[in-house]
């Protein structure tokens, strides 16, 4: 009893630092979805006038399917592509260290500047239209600027998420001893067999860790939505700000926020799921 | 360390002194002109050409040896909340404030804003409280006009086939698919324009007495039945970018931003400017001095500099704004005068915030 008391005081300083920052934050933003606190006027007291507001707007539920969609693709393709050069790069040969150096780089370089830079190449007169009419493969410059697929902003996210995803998938595929894998094709297992039931059930959780994490950075995302996404489509962090920088809705506002931190939630377990679906069905293959 | 807190917060304290106990009704001009010299600096609240403001008051400075710190602020909207959010203390951080017209129907402004500073100002008789709309009763007085009109780009289209009715328009877009585009946020100028069409459409005119909001559907099916043909951008900024760069022949734009832009060769001097007869609306900043402001005789000083007839007609040749001093000079703006009488009121008949939503909901998401 005595050491447990000790090792809770011990880990007071961080562990409830850490506990009233972030209850602070979420209260705050749950109080206000709810009406219990207003930044600009008098609060009106409980009420889920705000919810109603919010959720039966077209507006929201389209911010919502399209930040589920835009997390999820590049959760998915960030992962996808990671895999295959996190395992080509397992074992070192010259130059893999320059190139897992390369792959790195977008880690160093700001979001909203790769943003800035892409719309200037692919505008109705950059460098990419020029180019194409130039080179006599289009007649005439066409629109790929704020793309209503959204495929600008995946490409983005990609983009930068993909050197995280390696980071962690590399350190995973490194982990697996050779011996482990030698001795499957000992046994007569082909490539295919040792990714699914060695390599694959061996980095589940590293797979797991970068979805998620990539996912919840994705489904919140301001920046790259705002300068390359569609603008008649919000993501639901600009419609946050949509709501309180145009109408001065902070609450509406709130919902919102609570909202996103449940689509990253869910999501986030969805994920986790799916992959453990995929891993055990794979394992399982004759 | 303890005893250093001590000390620090104890001359904290003694600095931030008492709030100011002068009363600015009470004085003459010259004993404002006196107080304001003494306290030597304002801060202002402005959330537009910070850069440039930042030069445009330098004779302000030079004339009264009074600093003006113009801090980075991202809208007008974050001014105002921190004035609201500050509202409570007794000293605040901001001096005067640039605020959009219709904030004063938001927020109570005899009760944030001291005042009425109108009838204090020398030259009020040339002066008005009146902005968008908006009467703000004296506690904020106008000192910035501007315009929505249609930007145009006048290599590739001749200014008499310029689209100036509604009617106009329809077969205009017809003519020209996709060459059209606006924002329905981030800037106030494509809503105009879907206010304006909106008002054209259901038959609305200056004169009209709106009592309550009609039937949008048929604004929604004018809008719908050209989606196609018309392009949805993302800022005021934005549609004028794609203008200069040729995507687009025609789009809604600020008078005063479009003037600045083409000044800083941001954008061409081929992009021209005129107020369709179907109506742009017209507005107006203005400013007010916080009832908590810590230096209110600087801050009024520089508010009757601010709208002099001199510097009104400064800012009209730097900017392109419509002066608000009846006595100043606008030869410079980008529209001749006659134009101005396609000019329209944000909020009446049929306010924009009774269209403009809808419009998001219906269009835009649909």
């Amino acid at each position: 009893m005595r050491n447990a008391i000790r090792i809770g005081l011990l880990l007071a300083p961080g562990v409830g630092l850490v506990l009233a920052f972030m209850g602070a934050v979420l209260y705050r933003a749950v109080a206000q979805a709810f009406g219990l606190y207003d930044f600009s006027g008098t609060s009106d007291g409980l009420s889920l006038a705000h919810w109603q507001d919010v959720l039966t707007t077209k507006r929201f539920w389209r911010a919502f399917q399209w930040s589920a969609y835009i997390a999820a693709s590049s959760a998915v393709i960030a992962v996808a592509l990671a895999y295959p050069i996190a395992l080509w790069l397992r074992k070192p040969f010259r130059g893999s260290l320059i190139l897992s150096a390369m792959l790195k780089a977008p880690l160093l370089v700001p979001g909203l500047v790769a943003a800035f830079l892409l719309v200037n190449v692919i505008s109705y007169h950059g460098f990419v239209n020029e180019f194409l009419v130039w080179a006599g493969v289009w007649a005439e410059p066409r629109r790929m600027q704020n793309d209503s697929n959204g495929f600008a902003i995946i490409g983005l996210q990609v983009w930068k998420q993909m050197p995280f995803a390696f980071l962690l998938l590399s350190g995973a595929v490194q982990a697996i001893p050779d011996p482990v894998l030698n001795a499957a094709q000992d046994l007569g297992a082909g490539k295919f067999a040792r990714f699914r039931k060695i390599i694959l059930p061996l980095t589940t959780k590293a797979m797991q860790a970068a979805l998620v994490l990539i996912f919840i950075g994705a489904a919140g995302d301001f920046s790259f939505q705002t300068v390359a996404g569609p603008p008649s489509v919000n993501s639901m962090a600009s419609y946050m700000a949509s709501l309180q920088g145009s109408e001065g809705d902070w609450n509406g506002a709130a919902v919102v926020a609570v909202m996103l931190m449940a689509l990253s939630l869910f999501g986030a377990i969805g994920l986790t799921a799916l992959v453990q679906l995929i891993t055990r069905t794979l394992g399982r293959l004759a | 360390m303890l005893r250093k807190l001590m000390t620090t917060t104890l001359a904290c304290a003694l600095m931030a002194g008492p709030a100011i106990a002068y009363d600015l009704t009470e004085m003459s001009w010259d004993e404002i002109v006196d107080e304001a010299k003494a306290e030597g600096e304002l801060t202002w609240y402005v959330w537009y050409f910070q850069p440039e403001f930042r030069q445009a008051v330098k004779p302000f400075e030079e004339q009264y040896g009074i600093i003006v710190n113009i801090p980075d602020v991202s809208s007008g909207d974050d001014a105002l909340n921190k004035v609201l959010a500050e509202a409570g203390r007794e000293t605040g951080d901001i001096d005067i404030i640039a605020l959009g017209g219709q904030a004063g129907n938001r927020i109570d402004v005899e009760a944030v804003f001291l005042g009425p500073i109108l009838p204090l100002l020398p030259e009020a008789d040339r002066l008005s409280d009146e902005a968008e709309g908006v009467n703000w009763q004296g506690y904020g007085v106008k000192y910035w006009g501007n315009q929505t009109g249609m930007a145009y780009d006048a290599n590739r289209v001749d200014p008499e086939t310029l689209p100036q009715t509604l009617a106009d328009l329809e077969a205009w877009i017809e003519a020209n698919p996709y060459q059209l585009g606006f924002n329905y946020e981030n800037g106030g100028s494509g809503p105009s324009f879907i206010h304006n069409v909106a008002r054209n459409v259901l038959g609305i005119t200056p004169d009209s007495v709106v009592d309550e909001v009609p039937d949008l559907v048929s604004v929604y099916d004018w809008f719908n039945s050209r989606e196609d043909k018309f392009g949805i951008t993302a800022s005021n900024a934005d549609s004028l970018t794609r203008l200069n760069s040729g995507e687009f022949l025609i789009v809604p734009a600020w008078e005063d931003m479009l003037f600045g832009l083409i000044r800083k060769n941001e954008v061409g001097d081929h992009i021209e400017f005129y107020i369709p007869e179907w109506g742009m609306n017209g507005g107006g900043n203005v400013i007010a001095i916080p009832k908590n402001a810590p230096r209110k005789a600087a801050a009024l000083l520089f508010a009757a500099w601010l709208t002099s007839a001199e510097t009104q007609t400064a800012l009209n040749g730097v900017f392109g704004s419509a002066p608000a001093n009846t006595a100043a000079d606008d030869s410079n703006a980008l529209v001749p005068n006659d134009q101005r009488a396609n000019s329209r009121v944000w909020s009446a008949p049929l306010s924009d915030r009774d269209v403009v939503p809808g419009f998001i909901e219906n269009v835009v998401q649909d």
